[in-house]
């Protein structure tokens, strides 16, 4: 390091003895040197399995046995595969009414953490507490919550006289009891548009109180179109997350996506396939067809946020 | 210039060093032979008893066998998955011996992940006609071993005799045909408005998987001679019948509901007195001495429709010795001494919980003890989960099939075709490759 140093002060001083491209090489070089073991790493762990599950996604791979090429064998089969469909049904259910709802209750949260009342560091740290419990004992808390019999949330229903539904035992209830159950851990996203509503400059609302604008007309025409990058920004995350859910119906079934397949998410099938019935080749096909949908999403949302995202000062 | 080809030469140097260093890490265990002695290494999930077990197994062989040691490891795994001994096998660096569940065993087989055993077992003269027929075929594959089984288990309905009393049932007579069994399972029904506060019985909890009433109704899933599985088989479609009417008339979401209450362990719905009777495993004797050894239950086989012909199924573990071991032939010898009589001994002689697969080792072990005699009296003629490269499929499509029947989603036999066809075309592409 020290030598490279010597080296560039060298040239300004006198730009004659080192030629200028040496130096250039040379100071690339131990940058590349430094950032080597990240590097590496990416190809080798990251890179290198990504182009390798597409190969594998036209082979019969298995993990154990390298299978054969079966062209678009793979894609074509999923097409007839019932449960494939199912498993992107309830995906995008749960994604379409999820996201919306973490943004609706993110960002009307996040407001209200906002106001100057006493105590608020502990409010928000009540709020933000959820994220930091682990999916599966998420999921464990929450079967007991859901619990048809016994559980809190019955019992209270119980109490103002409503016979609550068996939740996660019923077909209709499964998928929404999953969205109660995220929607807890929506603490994270609250504190990325709290830092998106101190962002906020304080002179427009100033500005609109001088004009005399009421709380809801500064609501909806000063906090939330200056929102839109953080909620933008929420949104794609939201979305992909949304599409790799994974863990809390996984855990919540032990695998079966009971009841009647409408806990089956994408990427459960994807496991099961992969891991349960040897099938890597197919679940590589599953990866990337996953891979396409998420990221057409992301363009449609980018492509969309010409129109409703604002940023400041522009 | 030179300084830089220096520099490079350290660069080269430096990560020769590193790789070095990994390969080493690599191939732990492989070169560990002192004076003649192989270590050998043997991967386990086993805890608690099952872990005393193995030690005393292990502790016991060490001292026997001079020039082999046997080194156990925790790893986790369980009875449809074994991530870290397929990243192993993959990585050409397995262990030398494995606990696996013989559920697993086709398939691995057909992966061609497991060493064929056939000519050690046929050398040793370890022979089929040593243990109960079922635990031999699960640990076979396409007429080869690749497996040494070492426990097992059985299904038997338990039903909680104070409750049958209180009911007025008598407590010493179960019931033994399908009709009774229903009888019984209505008078001991309490319910309070949808909650159930005590339920007599459902055919699909605990252990009443299809395959359990599959069998009980005489039915088979699998026929050895054409390699198909037979889930379309007209007693099999029966029994799935019968658990689809049952859950019409005793409404299916309210027994979700309790299905979905129930706990584990200490909160078993058995165990707290929720349920009245239940089809489960060997393994919950152990669980009622644990956590509630004063419950006065009984253990009978379970009901079929003619009240005869009583039968189970039974599934367990067993010892493995994966594809690429660098000690096949030491890893050969202790898997031949806890299929032995002597290590069956001790192992389920400690372990308790377990039966044996060996029938005289069974007797030996459990003359005193009446519960556990019930489960011995019907290993020999206990069923096994077909052994086929897609046991896991079949058991997923079965779980399926049941849970749709009992909502009403869709009728008993062309559920049943449905996943027999699925199964089978997976069975044809399995033998095409």
């Amino acid at each position: 390091m020290a030598r490279t140093e010597k080296a560039i002060s060298k040239t300004s001083v006198n730009p004659r003895s080192v030629p200028k491209k040496k130096t250039k090489i040379k100071k690339g070089y131990a940058g590349w040197l430094f950032a080597s073991p990240w590097i590496i790493g990416l190809l080798l762990f990251y890179a290198l399995p990504v182009v390798s599950s597409l190969y594998f996604s036209f082979t019969t791979y298995s993990i154990l046995q390298p299978g054969d090429f079966i062209g678009f064998k793979n894609y074509s089969d999923l097409i007839h595969d019932h449960l494939f469909w199912k498993s992107i049904g309830n995906t995008v259910y749960f994604a379409v009414i999820f996201v919306p709802l973490s943004i609706i209750f993110g960002v009307a949260l996040a407001m209200m953490l906002n106001m100057r009342v006493k105590g608020m560091s502990i409010y928000r740290t009540v709020f933000f507490l959820p994220t930091l419990v682990p999916q599966v004992a998420l999921a464990v808390l929450w079967m007991w919550l859901l619990n048809p019999g016994f559980g809190l949330v019955n019992g209270m229903l119980d109490k103002i006289g409503i016979s609550g539904p068996a939740w996660l035992g019923s077909e209709t209830w499964s998928k929404p009891s999953l969205i109660f159950m995220s929607l807890w851990g929506i603490g994270q996203a609250v504190v990325i548009y709290l830092a998106g509503l101190g962002d906020i400059s304080n002179e427009y609302y100033e500005a609109a109180e001088v004009d005399g604008a009421n709380w809801f007309q500064r609501t909806f025409y000063i906090t939330l179109p200056l929102l839109t990058p953080v909620i933008f920004y929420n949104l794609v995350m939201g979305v992909i997350g949304a599409f790799q859910q994974f863990t809390l119906p996984y855990t919540l079934t032990q695998g079966s996506g009971k009841p009647n397949n409408s806990l089956t998410f994408y990427v459960s099938y994807l496991y099961d396939n992969g891991f349960k019935y040897f099938k890597m080749g197919y679940a590589s096909a599953m990866a990337w067809i996953l891979f396409i949908i998420i990221m057409i999403l992301t363009l449609l949302i980018f492509w969309s946020s010409k129109r409703w995202v604002h940023y400041q000062g522009k | 210039m030179r300084q830089s080809m220096k520099r490079i030469q350290l660069f080269l140097l430096a990560t020769l060093i590193v790789l070095a260093f990994a390969l080493v890490g690599c191939s732990n265990g492989a070169s560990s032979s002192k004076k003649g002695v192989t270590t050998i290494t043997f991967w386990n999930n086993a805890t608690g008893t099952g872990k005393d077990a193995l030690d005393a197994v292990i502790k016991q062989f060490n001292k026997t066998h001079s020039k082999i040691q046997v080194k156990s490891t925790y790893v986790a795994s369980n009875e449809s998955s074994d991530d870290k001994l397929l990243t192993a096998v993959t990585g050409g660096n397995p262990p030398d011996i494995s606990l696996f569940d013989r559920f697993k065993v086709a398939s691995w087989a057909n992966q061609g992940s497991l060493t064929d055993l056939s000519e050690y077992a046929k050398k040793d003269g370890i022979t089929k006609d040593k243990y109960y027929p079922f635990a031999w075929d699960e640990s076979s594959y396409n007429g080869k071993l690749y497996a040494i089984p070492i426990s097992t288990d059985a299904r038997l309905l338990y039903y909680n005799k104070d409750e049958f009393k209180k009911a007025g049932l008598d407590p010493n007579k179960p019931p033994t045909t399908i009709d009774e069994l229903e009888a019984d399972a209505d008078k001991l029904t309490i319910k309070k408005g949808s909650r159930f506060q005590q339920l007599g019985f459902a055919p699909w909890l605990g252990q009443g998987w299809l395959y359990t009433w599959g069998w009980a109704f005489g039915g088979d899933f699998y026929n050895k001679d054409t390699d198909k599985v037979t889930l379309d088989n007209p007693q099999v479609v029966k029994a799935l019948q019968w658990e689809q009417d049952w859950a019409k008339t005793h409404n299916v979401e309210d027994i979700t509901g309790f299905q979905d209450s129930a706990g584990s362990d200490a909160q078993d719905p058995f165990l707290t007195g929720q349920i009245s009777m239940q089809v489960n495993v060997t393994g919950t004797v152990e669980q009622i001495k644990k956590f509630k050894p004063d419950l006065n239950y009984g253990v009978a086989p379970i009901p079929t429709p003619t009240g005869k012909d009583f039968t189970t199924w039974s599934g367990g573990f067993s010892l493995i010795i994966p594809k690429g071991a660098k000690h096949p032939k030491q890893a050969w010898e202790f898997l031949k001494y806890l299929g032995s009589p002597e290590g069956q001994k001790l192992y389920c002689g400690t372990s308790k919980g377990d039966l044996s697969v060996i029938d005289s080792v069974n007797q030996d072990l459990f003359k005193d003890d009446p519960i556990m005699m019930q489960f011995v009296d019907l290993l020999k003629t206990s069923h096994n989960r077909p052994s086929i490269s897609q046991g896991q499929l079949l058991w997923n499509e079965l779980d399926s099939a049941v849970d749709k029947a009992i909502h009403g989603k869709g009728d008993p036999k062309s559920l049943l075709e449905k996943a027999n066809k699925k199964v089978n075309d997976a069975l044809a592409k399995d033998k095409a490759n």
